[in-house]
């Protein structure tokens, strides 16, 4: 197999990665990639298999700050006691990804990073031959909105929900060197391009440095397990009283919205959650009820924040 | 009974299939064989302007391109509407439809092949809901051209007994309301398969993923010219089917063609998309339902007029149509009753049989009904029900035969496990309970396509190695037939099941059997296999007899000895076996099973006939969420008559099977069209309950013990999941007090509800 390779270290990767610049799909877990790959998503000639690379797997708490290599899978994460006792929202968040099966391959790196999706998109080749093929892929509209210019489909990773909620940082090593950045700034309001990763990059590690005083988290899905989010609200206040409140699910990157509890009011928080959502009718679940719910968990979450 | 009968047994192929090493239809491979792929149409409603193959016919590795006009012998399940082409010719009536077929080397030529074929197609006008249906257009325009009066009506069924309208105008409590429900579809495992080989002697040997190998058998025969003796179908492991398997379908008949053509074996495999885009599952509906009921809470009358969603094509439709009107008949007496049911094309994926087969949409509907009448007549719902049930023995207004009854039984026994006096109507707000009951036909008393023979034949056959072999051209599906059919030999012939091997579904080996719908199997070759079984011992008895010089009669097969009471005669079966086939060596005695003559004389007497009917009674409790308008299902009770459970560990896999296919239409499960297009045709996005959101079941096997069932049996496969559905709408109302007349019940339907909106 000449496409495939799976290298050792994050060196080789790197260096592979320049090789078939332009033409090469790394896989984590694979979980997610795969299916582009059936549906001829994803058509680049090369793969690169990141599962060789031991460094990338570890779970560690150092000076207070929890570090999680790129390459932990999520049933890690769940049954890793650390996390457990001093990050419920992680653990909770990962739990609410997939389903135990596959969680045993998915990778925190992937689920960051996981394609935005659209139900107008992620279909087979003949199924959109049948539709017509859209902006985000070979076509000039818009399915959903008929417009020629912006994609809307969702970033859906529920633990970006929560790692933004918590305020996490992530390491992303390029053949230039390192970089350090908050998580939510990896994410584009565009439904086409929703990383502003540079090219060649590495997701390696995720450091989470707070641990709340107080978290929350809820999943809307049809289904209790298996389902995508149709809205993600992962919650924390800290020990400031800063409360960082994440949505996901609900527009093209993950929308927070970041303030003291000193002035929040539950009013202030639902509108500039709303005003910042960029919902669309792209998702299974009917579009006003998505809208309506997002009122409902923020009300939740307010109310939870009040009886504590 | 002594044998393996009424006994927890595990199905004989079990192991075989949980080791993978069982053998489905896409497991077969043969030297030399060819793949066949699609091309599908693009357009839902279209004339094929233009088809050229003329590329594809010379892309490396394809042997053959076929369109439609080369099979141009139109088919069907009902022999009533063969509106169906294996390729579609001259023009497309859904998206997804096959336009051209290519047989190749390798699947993937074959499929580059597919591509590369230059298609075009001019847009007619679109029919994707019953309304546009039922409008007038062109001639040109009808989705077929045989429809009448403009409209695409593919089918009006109407039975009238008694006036019931006008009873409804006048009686004491009457409810008139109307449902919606989205059309579903089965979601079995196994995609279909089917592989063809054209053999040396000028014969053909299909072996395909179906229910109904002999209407497969028979329909090839009609299609592609061939004398039904120069065909065999054979029917291997079967993941699944529920109806879905049970029409021939149009791979079916161009595998087989491929194979006549090139003369070579041929194979043609679903993608799983390609299962949801050939459907056949669920119609569909839309119901106007009036029921009125007296003073005293009997009910007077019911009246419906019912629309169904067919698709572009017939299928089973015309069953379908009749048996959402008749199976309305039971389990309560109604004698003044009507309905009208229309089945329309549209230019969708057609619909057919699935689990429950046109029965399960308006039993949601009139068990909701029952319950808001008991509401406003202030009764307990299971009261009102208790007080309307049909008794045993007796005919039903549209002159179906009940025999065995035990529903009262069965509401007796969930209503008491699930503490209902104490905790109906009583729960706190967001938790309900809800009841209802059901009834369904143990196979139709009547053959799909009119003849002499008797509805199922089987042969057991003994020979000198001591063993048993049932032939029998039953389809095991998953539903344990096979089991069934050693679990009656070993039964009858006082032998392990280990003595007793199956021969099944190939129409050159085994005689005719009809196939695996409308829950026929147990009742009809259970008896059949009885027969067959029967006789064999009585041949045996009477060569021992003679032998030893006792009574016939007199002798006792049991654990693998043949002896006497008083035990002058002890033989081991192979000493009898000896004895029986001394001097005629193997030996074969067939059973078979024709229906009872039964039912009225009027025009659509027929349907809905059956020579038992199972019953069953359902409560479901559930738990609402105010906020979200989420549902939880928590708890099902469930008891269903069977009849005679001859395996209670399937009867019990049956009814919870049931509940989960009952819980995924009413919760969650729905096929969505967009422009004609299916928006959820993979198992992600057709949203199919998980383990999570299956509930805690409480199942009760009722034994009614019918006197024309094999042992006592009825059905077991369809009857369990009619109460599923409206057992959890109503505990929903009971919960929040909103009435769901549409499904699936997503939370955002129940949010709207309780928010006051429609
Ligand atoms: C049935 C099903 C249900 C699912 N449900 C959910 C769900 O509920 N919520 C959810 O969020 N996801 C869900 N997913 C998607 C997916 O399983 C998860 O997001 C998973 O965590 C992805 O991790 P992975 O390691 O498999 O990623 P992969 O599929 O290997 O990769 C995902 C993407 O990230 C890129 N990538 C991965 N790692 C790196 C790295 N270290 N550096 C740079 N790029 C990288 C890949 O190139 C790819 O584009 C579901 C998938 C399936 C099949
Ligand atoms: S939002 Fe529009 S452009 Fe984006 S994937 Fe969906 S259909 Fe395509």
């Amino acid at each position: 197999m000449d496409y495939y390779h799976s290298p050792s270290s994050i060196k080789d990767a790197l260096s592979m990665a320049g090789k078939f610049s332009g033409n090469y799909t790394i896989f984590a877990g694979g979980t997610d990639i795969q299916i582009y790959r059936k549906q001829q998503l994803d058509t680049n000639e090369h793969i690169i298999d990141l599962s060789g690379i031991d460094e990338l797997n570890s779970i560690a708490t150092k000076e207070g700050i929890l570090h999680l290599g790129a390459m932990t899978t999520l049933d890690e994460i769940i049954s890793s006691d650390e996390i457990q006792l001093h990050y419920p929202l992680i653990a909770e968040a990962a739990k609410s990804v997939a389903t135990p099966v596959l969680r045993k391959t998915a990778t925190i790196g992937g689920n960051l990073l996981v394609k935005n999706r659209c139900v107008f998109y992620n279909q087979s080749q003949a199924w959109r031959n049948g539709m017509g093929s859209c902006l985000r892929d070979v076509g000039t509209i818009c399915q959903v909105t008929g417009g020629k210019k912006d994609c809307y489909s969702r970033n859906v990773s529920d633990t970006a929900a929560a790692l933004i909620a918590l305020g996490a940082e992530i390491t992303l090593m390029t053949p230039d060197g390192i970089t350090q950045k908050p998580l939510k700034d990896i994410y584009l309001p565009c439904g086409i391009k929703f990383h502003n990763l540079e090219e060649h990059s590495i997701l390696t590690q995720i450091s989470v440095p707070i641990k709340p005083k107080k978290w929350w988290y809820k999943k809307l899905r049809l289904r209790k397990t298996l389902d995508f989010t149709s809205l993600t609200v992962a919650a924390t206040v800290d020990i400031n009283s800063i409360a960082r409140v994440c949505l996901n699910g609900v527009s093209m990157s993950p929308i927070l919205v970041e303030q003291t509890m000193d002035t929040l009011t539950q009013e202030n928080l639902t509108r500039q959650a709303r005003k910042n959502c960029k919902t669309v009718d792209n998702d299974l679940m009917p579009l006003k009820y998505r809208r309506e719910m997002i009122n409902v968990f923020l009300e939740e979450w307010w109310d939870s924040i009040e009886i504590i | 009974m002594s044998g393996p009968i009424g006994k927890p047994t595990p199905f004989i192929d079990a192991v075989q299939k949980v080791t993978g090493q069982a053998m489905y239809a896409g497991d077969y491979r043969m030297p030399n064989m060819l793949y066949v792929r699609f091309l599908r149409s693009t357009e839902s409603h279209a004339i094929i302007s233009k088809l050229d193959t003329s590329e594809a016919e010379s892309y490396p590795g394809v042997c053959a391109v076929v369109i439609g006009k080369e099979i141009p012998i139109s088919f069907g399940v009902l022999p009533i509407s063969p509106d169906e082409n294996a390729i579609a010719i001259d023009k497309v009536r859904y998206k997804g439809e096959i336009v051209a077929a290519v047989a190749a080397e390798t699947i993937e030529a074959a499929r580059e092949g597919a591509k590369i074929i230059q298609v075009e197609y001019e847009p007619i006008r679109l029919f994707l809901e019953p309304e546009d249906s039922l409008e007038t257009c062109a001639f040109h325009e009808q989705i077929h051209s045989h429809t009448k009066n403009g409209k695409n009506i593919h089918k009006t069924a109407e039975l009238r007994f008694n006036e019931p309208e006008k009873e409804i105008k006048t009686a004491a409590h009457v409810r008139r309301e109307k449902f919606k429900f989205a059309g579903v579809t089965h979601a079995f495992t196994e995609p279909h398969s089917t592989i063809a080989v054209w053999n040396g002697d000028d014969t053909l040997t299909v072996i395909s993923a179906t229910q109904v190998p002999h209407y497969l058998h028979r329909n090839l025969a009609k299609v592609l010219g061939l004398p039904m003796h120069s065909i065999q179908v054979k029917k291997p492991a079967l993941g699944g089917g529920f109806g879905g398997k049970s029409d021939p379908f149009p791979h079916e008949i161009i595998t087989a063609y491929m194979a006549m053509k090139t003369k070579r074996p041929v194979k043609c495999t679903f993608s799983r998309e390609e299962v949801f885009i050939t459907n056949h599952g669920r119609h569909p509906t839309e119901i106007d339902m009036s029921v009125s009921c007296d003073q005293n809470g009997k009910i007077t009358a019911l009246d419906t007029d019912i629309i169904i969603d067919g698709g572009a094509y017939g299928s089973f439709g015309v069953v379908t149509s009749y048996y959402n009107g008749v199976l309305l008949q039971g389990p309560y007496r109604i004698n003044k009753f009507g309905f009208r049911t229309r089945r329309v094309y549209t230019n969708k994926p057609q619909c057919g049989a699935m689990r429950g087969h046109g029965a399960v949409n308006p039993r949601y509907a009139v068990e909701v009904m029952l319950d808001m009448l008991a509401h406003d007549m202030n009764m307990d719902p299971c009261d009102l029900r208790i007080n309307n049930f049909l008794p045993e023995n007796t005919l039903t207004v549209g002159q179906l035969r009940i025999t065995s009854n035990g529903v009262r039984e069965c509401l007796d026994t969930v209503r008491m496990k699930c503490d209902w006096d104490n905790r109906y109507g009583k729960l706190p707000s967001g938790h309900g309970l809800g009841v209802a009951c059901g009834f369904f036909i143990s196979g139709s008393a009547l053959p799909i396509i009119w003849n002499r023979y008797p509805q199922t034949v089987v042969h057991a056959k003994l020979d000198f190695d001591g063993r048993i072999v049932m032939f029998s051209g039953a389809s095991d599906i998953g539903q344990g037939s096979d089991t069934v059919l050693v679990q009656i030999a070993a039964e009858e012939l006082g032998i392990t099941m280990g003595h007793v091997q199956v021969e099944v579904a190939d129409t050159k080996i085994t005689p005719v059997d009809l196939g695996s719908y409308s829950s026929r199997v147990t009742f009809m070759v259970g008896n059949a296999a009885k027969t067959a079984a029967t006789k064999v011992r009585e041949e045996m008895a009477k060569a021992i007899a003679k032998e030893k010089g006792v009574i016939a009669e007199n002798l006792i097969f049991n654990n693998c000895r043949i002896y006497t009471k008083d035990e002058t005669v002890d033989l081991s079966w192979e000493e009898g076996v000896e004895i029986a086939l001394a001097g005629r060596g193997a030996f074969v005695e067939s059973g078979y099973y024709i229906s009872p003559k039964l039912g009225g004389t009027f025009k659509g007497a027929g349907a809905g006939l059956s020579p038992a009917y199972s019953f069953g009674a359902f409560i479901s409790e559930v738990k609402v969420n105010p906020n979200t308008g989420e549902v939880n299902v928590i708890k099902i009770w469930g008891a269903h008559d069977c009849g005679k459970a001859l395996n209670p560990l399937s009867v019990e896999g049956q009814i919870e099977g049931s509940i989960h296919m009952g819980l995924g239409q009413a919760m969650s499960e729905e096929l969505r069209y967009k422009n004609g297009q299916q928006m959820n045709a993979n198992f992600f996005d057709y949203r199919i309950p998980s383990s999570l959101d299956t509930p805690d079941m409480d199942i009760t096997i009722i034994e009614s013990n019918d006197a024309e069932g094999p042992y006592g049996a009825k059905e077991a496969g369809e009857g369990p999941i009619h109460p599923v559905l409206p057992s959890i709408g109503n505990a929903i109302y009971d919960a929040v007090g909103i009435r769901m007349m549409e499904l699936p019940i997503t939370p955002d339907k129940v949010l709207s509800k309780l928010r006051g909106g429609e």
